[in-house]
């Protein structure tokens, strides 16, 4: 009995997070699994009401990876991390950082001002960036500006999501800079270092581990954009239904009808998120490495 | 009528979908008896419960006298969370799972889909009269392989809109060729180089497809089990090149139809024309309420002068679901709303709706017009003429949703990027027949 405790209570205590993990993110991966590894065929005559669901081996994946527009729409979504990324960790390291600085005021107000658009649903705050955007009702020069061209789109839809997640990245980093041992803050003042060096020598390289985190949750958060250019699709000719990858799994298994080859889309990027979460950790564990070494 | 108001495909609808299941689990009993079409007043005394989705505004009034005259049959109306499209991709995923409503409004060009993906149950057995009431055109869009699946509600031909008072202070008439259009349309947009006489559509590919239908387009056909697609044929290409060359000259504005963008000019006078449809002024107090009193209708210009033929947009037929416990009922209520003197009057005076019944385009309710029409006292009139004239593809395709979906991205893409709709249209037929030819329809050529 006193021996048996310390082995069931490990086991206890991680139940409810892999019960979880089982039920509601591997089951519906594997089911996604086989759906997309099967297809339907139709007989019957002209309509051909009479439907089976027949094994398609990697027929599915074929299609996906054949297919230029899946390619065109990874690309995309690229092109919007480009641009998204960077701007959400450089303006969220910014504010943070001005922030904690020694002689910043209103702190409260302003951090909550900076965190307030992450309050803002994802739908709703590419609706209220639409109409900024549109000719007909853009306060901020859609009559000169094209919002919706070919190459402004890119920065049209990352600014929606930049603007909707900066707060929150900001408020993680501004932790991370109060967690920080004030002796060490203290003793570079006493170095004589200025507020700008303060910040840039000692604070950033002590929060590289947050930044690092910020960055990969932003790049997962960039694989998953669905949001910002659903919503803005109606308001213009710019986005397809295929615009990034999660909107042409959307396309295919609820508009078009074929559950099967949208799953398999999915899997693949379900794959090839894990293997870029898994990327940027590797990267980022050795960038911070690096720099304590 | 019988519009979307846009297409955000993504409100979610879990509330709704929990609402039906509780109301189909709700009776059991009273099953239905097969042959018999009023099934619900023998035996027991359970009132059966229907729902039923439609997104016309009106509906309310029409299932309030109905319930109030059939206590045994109550029929609650269900507001879809999106329309044409969003609806019907929703109704065959609920489908599998078994909570689609009792009733449905379904555009004809989805039916063929409904039908093939078994969402929707044929109408024979319970309504074994209902060929009678209708021409054989307004029945070829709901009978399939002899099978009647739904009944017509509406019939919605083409019609041109345009403002009155913009065109008489030019001088101009309603164009009665697509020439003339294109002349107005230039000479409108050089007199003010902010107003357009219309927009492509990218975002709505019936408006197209009527367009094309026009043109003597017939994007499929069957012989036997057969399927000829021919999206890109040479009527279409024509269609295609003339909006092209409007596109290109900057004459005509490519904002989707209901878009922000477009309901603004629409309403501040900086759009003065519409092709659209006869449910327009259901749709022009919502888009374009301050331009009240200062539009006319008149037939959709033609390819040669005098060629009355026009397409449609839109237009629907009630439908039963595979999932409803009662379809004999349901047919009942169907057959009521959509072609009893007492239904239709209800949906003329509330929904706008151009009855497909025959003996309804001569109802009374029709010799007033729709009230964004008043000054037009022979609206209903003119529709009667041009609906006479109505032509339609032989069928619409099983995997019409595909061709639709792929028509809006391979449009939206080519006016974007200044690429050839010729190309786009090629695409649009490429992808029909690959997804047809992928589920295993026999497609020739």
């Amino acid at each position: 009995m006193a021996k048996r405790r310390p082995r069931l209570l490990p086991v206890l205590l991680v139940t409810p997070a892999l019960v979880l993990l089982a039920l509601f993110t591997i089951a519906p991966a594997g089911y996604a699994l086989y759906l997309s590894l099967m297809k339907v065929r139709v007989s019957g005559g002209l309509l051909g009401t009479t439907t089976t669901q027949v094994f398609a081996g990697a027929g599915n994946y074929v299609a996906t990876f054949t297919d230029p527009e899946f390619w065109h729409s990874l690309g995309r979504m690229l092109l919007v991390a480009v641009v998204g990324v960077p701007a959400t960790v450089i303006l969220a390291t910014l504010f943070a950082l001005c922030l904690d600085a020694n002689r910043a005021r209103l702190t409260t107000v302003t951090r909550l001002a900076i965190f307030l658009p992450y309050a803002v649903p994802g739908v709703i705050a590419s609706l209220l960036w639409g109409f900024l955007y549109l000719p007909a009702t853009s306060p901020i020069g859609g009559e000169v500006i094209n919002y919706f061209g070919g190459r402004t789109i890119f920065f049209t839809v990352a600014n929606v999501a930049v603007w909707g997640v900066v707060g929150f990245n900001t408020v993680v980093l501004y932790t991370a800079l109060r967690a920080l041992p004030r002796d060490t803050v203290e003793a570079a003042q006493i170095d004589g270092a200025s507020e700008a060096q303060i910040a840039l020598r000692i604070k950033l390289p002590l929060i590289a581990p947050a930044i690092a985190m910020i960055s990969l949750f932003s790049v997962i958060g960039a694989l998953q954009l669905f949001n910002e250019p659903t919503a803005l699709r109606p308001l213009a000719n710019a986005i397809t239904s295929t615009w990034v990858p999660l909107m042409r799994v959307y396309s295919d298994a609820f508009v078009n009808n074929d559950i099967y080859g949208g799953a398999a889309s999915a899997f693949t990027l379900l794959v090839m998120t894990v293997t870029a979460t898994v990327l940027v950790r590797v990267l980022a564990n050795q960038l911070t490495r690096r720099e304590r070494g | 009528m019988a519009r979307r108001s846009g297409r955000s495909a993504l409100r979610t609808a879990a509330a709704a979908a929990a609402t039906l299941t509780a109301a189909t689990l709700a009776v059991a009993g009273c099953s239905s008896s097969g042959s018999s079409s009023s099934a619900s007043s023998s035996g027991s005394h359970q009132v059966v419960h229907l729902t039923i989705t439609d997104w016309d505004n009106g509906m309310q009034t029409v299932v309030n006298t109905w319930n109030k005259a059939h206590p045994d049959i109550q029929v609650q109306l269900i507001k879809p969370s999106g329309t044409g499209y969003t609806l019907y991709n929703k109704l065959i995923t609920d489908n599998r799972a078994g909570t689609n409503p009792d009733i449905s409004e379904v555009e004809y060009q989805a039916l063929p889909e409904m039908v093939a993906n078994k969402v929707i149950i044929s109408l024979d057995k319970y309504l074994p009269g209902l060929a009678a009431k209708y021409s054989t055109a307004a029945l070829d869009q709901v009978r399939f392989q002899g099978s009647v699946y739904g009944v017509p509600q509406n019939i919605c031909p083409m019609v041109f809109f345009y403002r009155q008072d913009v065109f008489s202070k030019l001088g101009l008439k309603a164009p009665t060729t697509w020439d003339q259009y294109a002349a107005d349309a230039a000479a409108i947009h050089q007199a003010n180089p902010k107003q357009y006489l219309g927009n492509f559509d990218a975002a709505d590919p019936e408006w197209f497809a009527g367009l094309a239908q026009q043109a003597g387009a017939n994007w499929w056909t069957t012989s036997g089990d057969k399927w000829t697609v021919a999206i890109d044929d040479a009527a279409t290409q024509k269609v295609a090149a003339y909006w092209q060359g409007l596109v290109n000259k900057g004459v005509i504005s490519p904002e989707p139809s209901f878009s922000t963008q477009w309901n603004t000019d629409m309403n501040n006078g900086t759009m003065v024309g519409w092709v659209s449809a006869q449910w327009a002024p259901n749709q022009l107090p919502t888009i374009a309420p301050s331009t009240a009193g200062k539009w006319q209708a008149a037939a959709l210009p033609a390819w040669t002068a005098g060629d009355q033929a026009v397409g449609t947009w839109g237009g629907e037929a009630e439908v039963v679901t595979a999932n409803s416990k009662h379809p004999a009922q349901a047919a009942q209520f169907v057959q009521w709303m959509n072609s009893t003197t007492q239904g239709l009057n209800l949906l003329i005076k509330n929904v706008d709706a151009f009855p497909a019944a025959t003996f309804a385009q001569a109802l009374p309710a029709l010799s007033s017009p729709p009230a964004f029409m008043s000054d037009q006292p022979d609206y209903y009139a003119l529709m009667k003429t041009i609906a006479q004239n109505v032509r339609g593809f032989q069928i619409w395709g099983p995997n019409a949703s595909v061709t639709f979906s792929s028509y809006s991205d391979a449009f939206a893409s080519a006016l974007q990027n200044h690429t050839s709709f010729a190309q786009a249209l090629n695409k649009v037929q490429t992808t029909t027949v690959n997804d047809m030819q992928k589920s295993g329809f026999q497609v020739a050529g």
